[in-house]
Parts: structure tokens; C-alpha cells; sequence
């Protein structure tokens, strides 16, 4: 099909069905951030395009349209989908769901895209899900402009000690300990850890995901996510949760 | 804009079938007043009935005026083989296309997290329930091979360890038909890994 419009590349957040035989997807593009697309026809028989159009799976695409709601106009894969599978799987969907809550439409962020291209990645490669999980939710929150004060004290400014205990001041950041004080308490080394996307160890990544989780919560909207739900169930299942 | 007449509601109405819309939805409603009153009548008296009557088979899911479906009120099925499939409409095709003696599971979709639909949904501690009480021995997984099917056959296969239930699926790869230059190169691993002998 003859296009002038550039391709970008791009993955699937999440695709529904629409009309008899198309697809409505909303896709996070690496120049064109979040937007709504819909292929005409994928759900054709014999139309190869339903199966590329899937989370997970890098691709190539154009657009037309200037609407709320574009067209696809080019559909080709980059390379295999990213291999989650299991509990990564669930992870996945989880980036997926945060990005659809947390990103508005038409608002380009591509150094956010190739962090959620390498967190897929990650998850694809080891065994051991929080740590990506939480520096991907890290990088997410500072490119909404909501990022976490990881590195200097609320109080003095002076620089975090890998060895002291905070307080974490939701909307503030890391404060010393006292009673007037609200917020979960947090070790220096976890801080500096999700300050330089360092590997967390068990303590840290339980430190690390009390804290993201009330920092997250009030960008959700009161609603509760699903994934994290389904993410939490599958450990259940198969006594992995730590607690 | 005074009252709507009747044609126009007729019309409006068939537009909820799927693939029809308002010009295929005119032809219809004419068709049936100009030609065919009586199936017409025919038509309304048993969609009537059919939406109010028509339930969830109790045991596997599928659709049914009964509490039971006939497949699962039929002691003939192999008890000790489950297929577990999305839609009722599949069902009906694999009956159709194979000779498949064992008994089904209609989840009625598939994983999708970002949608809210979850095991709860899915009817999975029904199926779970099965898993447990009955003597199935085999699970065969009917799922489509997308992202989410793939996450509800994972989350399926995980239960059935609990029970030592060995889960089998149906094979993908290449459609009947279909030319490997055109195919995505998830299709075609797939397809690739799940090789067999030439017989
Ligand atoms: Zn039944």
C-alpha cells in the first residue's frame, strides 16, 4: 500500500475487537506515544496481521487519520515478540495497564519507550521480576514530571546514606524519622538502589514496592489494577510471595 | 420529530444483528413484512423465548435451556477427557469437524487483565471444582494462540498440576492453505517447534 506517513515503532497496550472484522488497539508508539488506532480487516481469514497485532510483539507501523481514533496503514514486525511467559506474562500486562492509566494520548515519550522496550526485555531474561518492575514504575513516574525524590534528605538536602533508615513523605520525599511523620519507612541503600536502577535484594525489593505502591496510588484514579490483582493471585498460587 | 413509527423501530432493532447495518437492516425489515410475515412471527416468538430461556449449562458452561446440556447429560462422552474451549460456538465446531468423544469447558473469553476479566470471570474455580471431583485425566486447551489465550491456558495448565492432570492443546502453526512467506515469524516458530514426521 503506497503511504507518505513515517513509520514508528510501536507496541500493542491492549486490543479489543471492533466491527466484525477489525481491531481497535491502543498502541504506545516511540514518537507518537499513546494512541488509538484501528486496523480495518485484520480479523479477516487468512489475515496474518491479527496475529502481530498483540502485546509484546515490536512493530513497525504508519497511520493516517487525524482524528481521535487513526487508521493503520503499515503493519510489519521488527523482530519476534519478547518471550514472558508465566508470572512475566502478568508482569507484562502489568506495564501495559499502568501505561494506559497513567500516559494521556498524543503525548510523546520516547525515552520512556525504549525503557519499557528494555523492561521487557528483562522480564523475558530473569527469573526475578520486582527489580524491573520497579525501576520501570521509577522512570515512569519522572517522565510524568512525578518523579521521587531518591538521593538528597526533604529536611537538609544533605545526600542519602546507604546505611540510615527514612521516612518517605508521600509528595515530599525522604525525611528523618519522627513521630509527626507519615510514610513508610525506607533504608538509604533501597533509595539509591531505584536511583541508579541497581539490583534490589529481597529486603530492599519489599521496601521498594510498599513505596512505589502509595506513590502510584494516587495517579490511578481510586481504581484498583487489574493486573496487579491477577500478578498477585499467580504468586499466591504458587507460594512465591514474599512477604 | 414526532413518535418513531414501527418500521423505523423494525429497523433499528435488526441493526443489533451482527455484519447488518442500516441499509442491510431496511432489506430485512421489508423482506420479512413484504413476503415472509409469518417467519417473521416465527422469528420474534422464538427469539423470545431463546433470550429468556436460554441459560448456562450448570456443569460445563455452555449454552443451554437445560440445567444440564445434552453433552453433559450424555453418559456416552468419555468422562475422563475435558476440552476446554472460549465460546459456546466452539463447541459446536469441534463437534462438527472432529470426532472428539470427551466431555467440554466453555470459559466464555479469555484472560484480559487490562479489561478486568480474571479467573473470576473465566468460571475457573467451577472449572477447578471439576478438576478436583471428577476423573479427568486429560484437559485438552481449544484456545486461541494470542497473548491472553496464552495467559489463560498458562493460568488453566497451573491448576491442573495441583490435580496431576496431564494438558494437552491443539496444534498451531500454519493455517491450511497459508504460504510461510506471509506468515508473522511467532506463527512460524510455532509452527517450526511443533514439526513432526513425515508419514
Ligand atoms: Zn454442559
Amino acid at each position: 500500500m503506497p503511504t507518505s506517513a513515517p513509520l514508528f515503532l510501536a507496541f500493542v497496550l491492549k486490543r479489543s475487537e471492533y466491527s466484525n472484522t477489525s481491531l481497535l488497539l491502543e498502541l504506545f508508539g516511540d514518537t507518537s506515544g499513546r494512541i488509538a488506532a484501528i486496523a480495518r480487516g485484520a480479523r479477516r481469514p487468512h489475515q496474518h496481521t491479527s496475529a502481530l497485532l498483540q502485546p509484546f510483539q515490536p512493530l513497525w507501523l504508519a497511520c493516517r487519520g487525524r482524528g481521535a481514533i487513526q487508521t493503520l496503514t503499515t503493519i510489519e514486525e521488527v523482530s519476534p515478540p519478547l518471550a514472558l511467559h508465566g508470572p512475566a506474562l502478568l508482569a507484562g500486562f502489568y506495564l501495559n495497564e499502568l501505561l494506559m492509566r497513567l500516559l494521556a494520548r498524543h503525548d510523546p515519550h520516547p525515552a520512556l519507550f525504549v525503557f519499557y522496550q528494555a523492561t521487557l526485555a528483562q522480564l523475558a531474561a530473569t527469573p526475578e521480576l520486582e527489580t524491573p518492575l520497579r525501576h520501570f514504575e521509577c522512570h515512569l513516574l519522572a517522565e510524568l514530571g512525578y518523579g521521587l525524590t531518591l538521593e538528597r534528605v526533604v529536611d537538609d538536602g544533605a545526600p542519602i546514606q546507604p546505611t540510615q533508615v527514612y521516612t518517605y513523605v508521600c509528595d515530599c520525599g525522604p525525611c528523618y524519622p519522627s513521630e509527626r511523620r507519615h510514610g513508610p519507612l525506607v533504608s538509604g541503600a533501597t533509595l539509591l538502589a531505584l536511583a541508579q536502577s541497581a539490583p534490589l535484594d529481597a529486603t530492599q525489593r519489599r521496601e521498594a514496592r510498599t513505596l512505589l505502591r502509595m506513590v502510584l496510588e494516587p495517579y490511578l484514579g481510586g481504581r484498583p489494577l487489574h493486573s496487579r490483582e491477577l500478578y498477585r493471585h499467580w504468586f499466591a498460587a504458587h507460594h512465591l510471595h514474599e512477604s | 420529530m414526532g413518535e418513531r413509527s414501527l418500521l423505523n423501530q423494525l429497523i433499528d432493532a435488526l441493526r443489533c444483528l451482527p455484519g447488518v447495518g442500516p441499509k442491510s437492516a431496511r432489506r430485512i425489515a421489508f423482506y420479512l413484512l413484504e413476503r415472509d410475515r409469518d417467519g417473521g412471527a416465527q422469528l420474534a416468538r422464538v427469539m423470545a423465548e431463546a433470550m429468556v430461556a436460554i441459560r448456562r449449562c450448570t456443569r460445563c458452561r455452555t449454552l443451554t435451556e437445560h440445567d444440564l446440556c445434552a453433552l453433559c447429560a450424555n453418559p456416552q462422552r468419555d468422562a475422563a477427557l475435558l476440552c476446554i474451549v472460549e465460546q459456546p460456538s466452539e463447541v459446536v465446531a469441534l463437534e462438527q469437524a472432529t470426532d472428539y468423544r470427551g466431555q467440554y469447558f466453555v470459559l466464555g473469553g479469555r484472560l484480559s487483565p487490562l479489561d478486568g476479566i480474571g479467573p473470576d470471570e473465566l468460571g475457573l474455580n467451577m472449572l477447578e471444582t471439576r478438576l478436583r471431583d471428577e476423573a479427568i485425566t486429560e484437559i485438552i486447551l481449544a484456545i486461541s494462540p494470542t497473548v491472553e489465550g496464552r495467559a489463560t491456558a498458562q493460568l488453566i495448565t497451573e491448576r491442573a498440576a495441583r490435580y496431576g492432570i496431564r494438558v494437552t492443546r491443539i496444534a498451531q502453526g500454519v493455517p491450511l492453505g497459508g504460504e510461510l512467506e506471509y506468515l508473522d515469524s511467532g506463527t512460524l516458530a510455532l509452527a517450526f517447534a511443533g514439526r513432526r514426521d513425515v508419514v
